[in-house]
């Protein structure tokens, strides 16, 4: 049914195509339609004359189109194409004279295209918008570039430098050096002078120079270089006779049967040169040979004596001589055919530029091979650092106080919708962060205590039953978002500084929100040491983990210092919960996705213990990025495969890294 | 005029939901009245915000079609019960429909596991369902009609378009990890190697479901363009994992001209509320936008504004069912009865004006024939509308694989949903595979 061909023409619907048919007749007849309005000015009736193909607005046929307006030197060319590109124009259906428009109602208020004078008005289905897709739009700017890289805004310049780099053309070359002799921002300047590079390695008639453009490339590592470069190495596939004399830029030579060619991909490149017949696979020849079948032998040979390959291969032989059936050859005959050729992959472009090339590409291909590298730490230690945060809460909750909190995820969760929440009523980016992340720390700190007073604080020492109504809690909690939130996601946007990412070059670069993120899981990292070491409430919340009633007894409530270390882990998972909102996504399973890997960097780490954490996080974030790397099509089967890590290590140490010793182990 | 016919609606609408509708009903000999409609769209779990809609989409149609006269004379009841997103509870929960409430059709069902779950049940009990989605296809059964696309009604088409009109050398396919995704890239590849395009030019990955953390995929992906060919990304990545997506997509100061990315399961319901600036540019395929610029689809945009709110947008598999259940009533009428038997008979080659300004047509393969429309995703939420093609005839068994395209589904004629062209027989009526 796709032979229908889907994409036909990309027309409009049955419809619109009746109504096009009916225009490009009446286009056609141009002279009947010569309406009491101004005729057209030279630039309209340069798109009146190309009215089909803008309005089909197919990149496959839309060329001639552009290439009119680009070169009819009319003086508002540039601007009809930047209101082109912009979908600015639009075209009346019933001569396809092209006007600028404005919705009014049912009508769209027809103006001039340059002059914005009034044109009149149409019913809104009697004009159509062009819209060219975004492959049009870059031919229009490729278009655009010879007048705009004189344009006074830097700007422009530099967007019309990033089109070129789309779609680079010999012509710009030219363009680009005149160009280069006339700039003065330093920036554009150095924007223009790495184009101008790459466009000689591609187009420049001297090969000089070309070989030094290439090789001034050897410190470029950005993909457009690389993407400049390697098309160059391409080759194609040649067959030469053993005794003809060696021509052309010789990539390597091929053996058959070896090197990637087979055999009979090799005596297939002879038949496609015609140096060889068209080979007959077994089945064809026995089909030949039954159909030549008569008085019971073929050829003369009777037809019981044919059960061994070689028969049928003497007696189809036989039958070629005859002329009855094409010439072929045997296996063994083809195979030493084969040795009087040469199968060569031959470069496209010249020695001297080939090689300049192979020694550039070498040395940055080694470079990059060595920034992904550094790369793909930086993403372990985002991941690290994002894991860090989800689990820090559960390090103070589950770690210090040995209560599992299931319910933990969904505390994060919260956070994340608190600064959705804010981000409604404060619609400043920045203060709203700043709001929010005192607000959800608030907020689940509340909540914390009320899970520690309503549900856990009954259930100490019980770990089963605390694990079984968390779990309960979470489920509620997610519902609960569910109902107040709904389940599509909801947007927490980050403050336009953390927007982007901070780029070294095209192999590394880390986005400003990852990185802000890690900021702040050093901070809690630190502020978390120290509250726990060096202030009164870490030493109470450590003598009442390890042992309750001694520490009662020396004047500490234990209930209170439960309620707040446990409001404090849950705070913290707010705070994180607005953190990973904002680098994700906020919905009511958000925390659910954390829960498994949060528990599992604490286990890992080591229980009890905040250096544990950070060490199971790193862990955890590095193995999951290795494992990525070296499998980059399945990244779920990469979370499998380090859980199966995980588990194995569980083995050889049940307590984490960092097992606590001594008195606090039996806590 | 209109306004009066909405609020009536509306009236009545509330009116059915209290399950009044049987008193108001005028009997007529043909169908015992009133006609009942089941409607099996989960309405709480993780399915419940896409399926909610549906469901008052159902209750919209009904509550027109009642005001316009009803069905043969007959008003119609929507029976709506909730599946709560869990597969096993679909097959439960039509088994109900068919047999406790005795419903002459259902409209339902939103994941493909969840309709592979109702199959046996419709099946067995001669049940007729109507499903709105866009799925992966390699499937006909007798009782059902898919008034979403098969792939190569978007799918295919989009792919054509990123290699005619972007001019895309080199594909990476991304997807969540489940059949819908696995199934539609395995048929994407095929198809990509017969366009000849190179399998080292093809990149597949596959992340779990709610997926965040796209950093590495994204540089794996920009480092594609690194041998000078154009990088498209096809992405059947399902519901919040693209949002993380786009951010790190526009992160990594990727603009939708550098690498364009299509997007299947990424519609204006998706991206209401959202913060869309990340996405301007980039693609969806679909059968319908709310930006199609036709008078059926004007006029249904506003009675479903009217009825939900102003905030509220329709979607592709919101037309889907406009169609189908348009499609059911002309045929029911045409059959004079609701028979499932009968109005099967009476819906091959059913014509109703499509929301987009053309005419959807249901096949012998119980598929429709529909137009394909590209949009480019604006600062609104909502698509510009690039690209509409003539309708595409729903194609039930890909040509693109070689174990499917001998395979072809002819209810009308042959009887079969999975007829084997080579051998000329029916592989098998049920559709159990």
């Amino acid at each position: 049914m796709i032979e229908r061909s889907p994409l036909a023409g990309l027309a409009p619907a049955a419809a619109l195509l009746l109504a096009a048919l009916f225009w490009a007749a009446s286009a056609l007849a141009q002279a009947d339609n010569a309406a009491p309005e101004a005729a057209p000015t030279p630039i309209e009736a340069l798109l009146l004359d190309n009215t089909e193909l803008i309005q089909k607005s197919s990149r496959r046929t839309i060329a001639p189109a552009i290439e009119a307006l680009a070169q009819s030197g009319l003086p508002n060319a540039p601007r009809v194409l930047e209101m082109w590109r912009d979908k600015e124009l639009f075209a009346r259906k019933s001569d396809g004279r092209f006007f600028q428009a404005e919705r009014d109602g049912g009508n769209y208020n027809l103006s001039h295209i340059i002059t914005g004078e009034p044109m009149g008005a149409v019913g809104r289905r009697d004009a159509k918008q062009i819209k060219p897709n975004s492959g049009i739009r870059a031919m229009i700017n490729a278009a655009l570039v010879a007048f705009q890289l004189s344009d006074p805004d830097p700007n422009v310049r530099l967007e019309s430098l990033a089109a070129i780099e789309r779609d680079p053309e010999a012509a710009h070359l030219t363009a680009l050096r005149d160009a280069l002799g006339r700039e003065t921002d330093p920036f554009v300047k150095g924007n223009l002078e790495r184009a101008e590079r790459r466009l000689t390695v591609l187009f420049d008639e001297d090969e000089a120079a070309r070989v030094a453009a290439i090789e001034s490339l050897a410190s470029d590592l950005s993909v457009e270089t690389r993407a400049t470069l390697n098309p160059l190495l391409s080759t194609t596939l040649r067959v030469r006779a053993r005794s003809d004399a060696v021509e052309g830029n010789i990539a390597r030579t091929l053996t058959p049967g070896e090197d990637g060619l087979s055999f009979s991909d090799a005596y297939a490149l002879l038949v496609r040169d015609e140096l060889a017949p068209e080979a007959i696979d077994a089945s064809a020849r026995d089909a030949a040979l039954v159909a030549a079948i008569s008085d019971g032998s073929v050829a003369g040979i009777p037809v019981s004596t044919l059960n061994t390959r070689a028969a049928r291969d003497a007696a189809y032989s036989r039958l070629a001589e005859e002329g009855t059936v094409p010439a072929t050859m045997t296996e063994a005959e083809q195979i030493a055919l084969l040795d009087g050729f040469v199968f060569e992959e031959i470069y496209a472009e010249a020695p001297a530029i080939t090689n300049a090339v192979t020694a550039t590409i070498d040395a940055i291909n080694s470079r990059v091979a060595l920034y992904e590298t550094a790369d793909l730490a930086l993403d372990g230690i985002s991941l690290a650092s994002i894991y860090f945060l989800a689990a820090i809460g559960l390090a103070i909750t589950f770690g210090v106080m040995g209560v599992i909190n299931m319910a933990h995820g969904e505390f994060i969760m919260m956070g994340a919708y608190t600064g959705y929440v804010v981000q409604l009523f404060i619609p400043d980016k920045t203060l709203s962060i700043l709001v929010a992340l005192p607000l959800a720390f608030a907020i689940t700190f509340l909540a914390g205590v009320a899970l520690e007073r309503l549900v856990i604080r009954w259930l100490y020492h019980r770990p089963l039953e605390t694990l079984l109504a968390t779990f309960g809690v979470s489920i509620a909690l997610q519902q609960l978002a569910k109902n107040i939130f709904g389940t599509q996601a909801r947007p927490l946007t980050s403050p336009e500084w953390l927007d982007g990412a901070l780029v070294l070059n095209d192999a590394v670069s880390i986005s400003y929100i990852r990185i802000a993120i890690f900021v702040l899981a050093v901070i809690f990292f630190l502020t978390l040491l120290f509250i726990l070491n060096r202030t009164r409430l870490g030493l109470e919340v450590r003598a009442v983990t390890q042992n309750p009633r001694m520490a009662a007894s020396m004047g500490i409530n234990p209930d209170k210092i439960n309620m707040l270390t446990f409001g404090l882990g849950s705070g913290i998972a707010g705070i994180a919960g607005v953190a990973i909102g904002l680098f994700a996504k906020v919905t009511s399973d958000l925390g659910a996705s954390y829960i498994v890997q949060s528990f599992m960097t604490v286990v890992v780490g080591g229980v009890g213990n905040i250096f544990g954490t950070l060490a199971g996080a790193t862990l955890i974030g590095f193995l999951q990025k290795g494992i990525e790397a070296l499998n980059p099509s399945n990244t779920l089967a990469a979370q499998t495969y380090m859980i199966i890590f995980i588990i194995i290590f569980i083995q050889f140490r049940p307590k984490g890294i960092f097992a606590l010793k001594g008195r606090a182990a039996e806590a | 005029m209109t306004t009066k016919l909405i609020l009536a609606a509306a009236l009545a609408g509330s009116t059915a939901l209290a399950g009044s509708m049987a008193s108001v009903a005028p009997a007529k000999a043909q169908a015992s009245c009133p006609i009942k409609v089941g409607v099996l769209h989960s309405l709480s779990g993780t399915m419940a915000i896409s399926e909610t809609t549906l469901k008052d989409t159902m209750l919209m149609l009904i509550d027109q079609q009642n005001e316009n006269g009803g069905v043969l004379g007959c008003q119609l009841e929507a029976v709506v019960v909730d599946p709560a997103s869990d597969w096993p509870l679909f097959a439960e929960k039509a088994r109900e429909l068919l047999t406790v409430h005795d419903v002459d059709v259902i409209f339902g069902n939103w994941t493909s596991v969840s309709r592979k779950s109702v199959l046996p049940v419709i099946e067995e009990l001669n049940g007729l369902l109507f499903y709105p989605v866009q799925y992966e296809g390699e499937e006909s059964s007798k009782n059902v009609f898919y008034t979403g696309a098969a792939p190569n009604q978007q799918a295919i088409p989009a792919t054509d378009y990123f290699l005619d009109e972007l001019g895309v050398e080199k594909f990476a396919l991304l997807g969540t990890d489940y059949v819908y995704p696995r199934t539609t890239n395995k048929i994407l590849e095929q198809y990509l190697k017969d366009k000849g395009i190179a399998e080292a030019d093809i990149f597949i990955n596959y992340t779990p479901f709610g997926h965040s953390d796209w950093s590495k995929i994204v540089a794996d992906v920009v480092a594609l363009g690194a041998d000078g060919k154009k990088v498209g990304v096809i992405s059947t990545i399902n519901g919040d994992a693209n949002i993380g997506f786009y951010k790190e997509l526009a992160a990594a100061g990727v603009s939708a001209d550098d690498i364009p990315v299509v997007a299947f399961s990424v519609g204006e319901e998706e991206l209401s509320g959202l913060d869309t600036s990340d996405l301007v540019g980039h693609l969806a395929a679909w059968n319908y936008f709310q930006s199609a610029d036709a008078e059926p689809n004007e006029e249904f945009v506003a009675a479903w504004k009217d009825r939900m709110g102003d905030e509220r947008v329709t979607n592709d598999p919101m037309e889907a069912h406009y169609i189908g259940f348009n499609m059911w009533v002309n045929a029911a009428e045409a059959a004079g009865s609701t028979d499932v038997d009968a109005v099967r008979g009476a819906m091959y080659g059913q014509e109703f004006p499509n929301l987009t300004g053309g005419t959807a047509v249901m096949l012998p393969n119980h598929h429709l024939a529909k137009p394909v429309l590209i949009g480019e995703i604006q600062e609104d939420g909502q698509f510009d509308i690039i690209s509409q093609t003539e309708e595409v005839d729903g194609d039930a068994w890909t040509d693109f694989l070689p174990e499917s395209a001998v395979l072809k589904s002819d209810w009308k004629e042959l009887g079969c949903g999975m007829y084997n062209t080579d051998t000329e027989t029916c592989v098998q009526i049920k559709s159990n595979y």
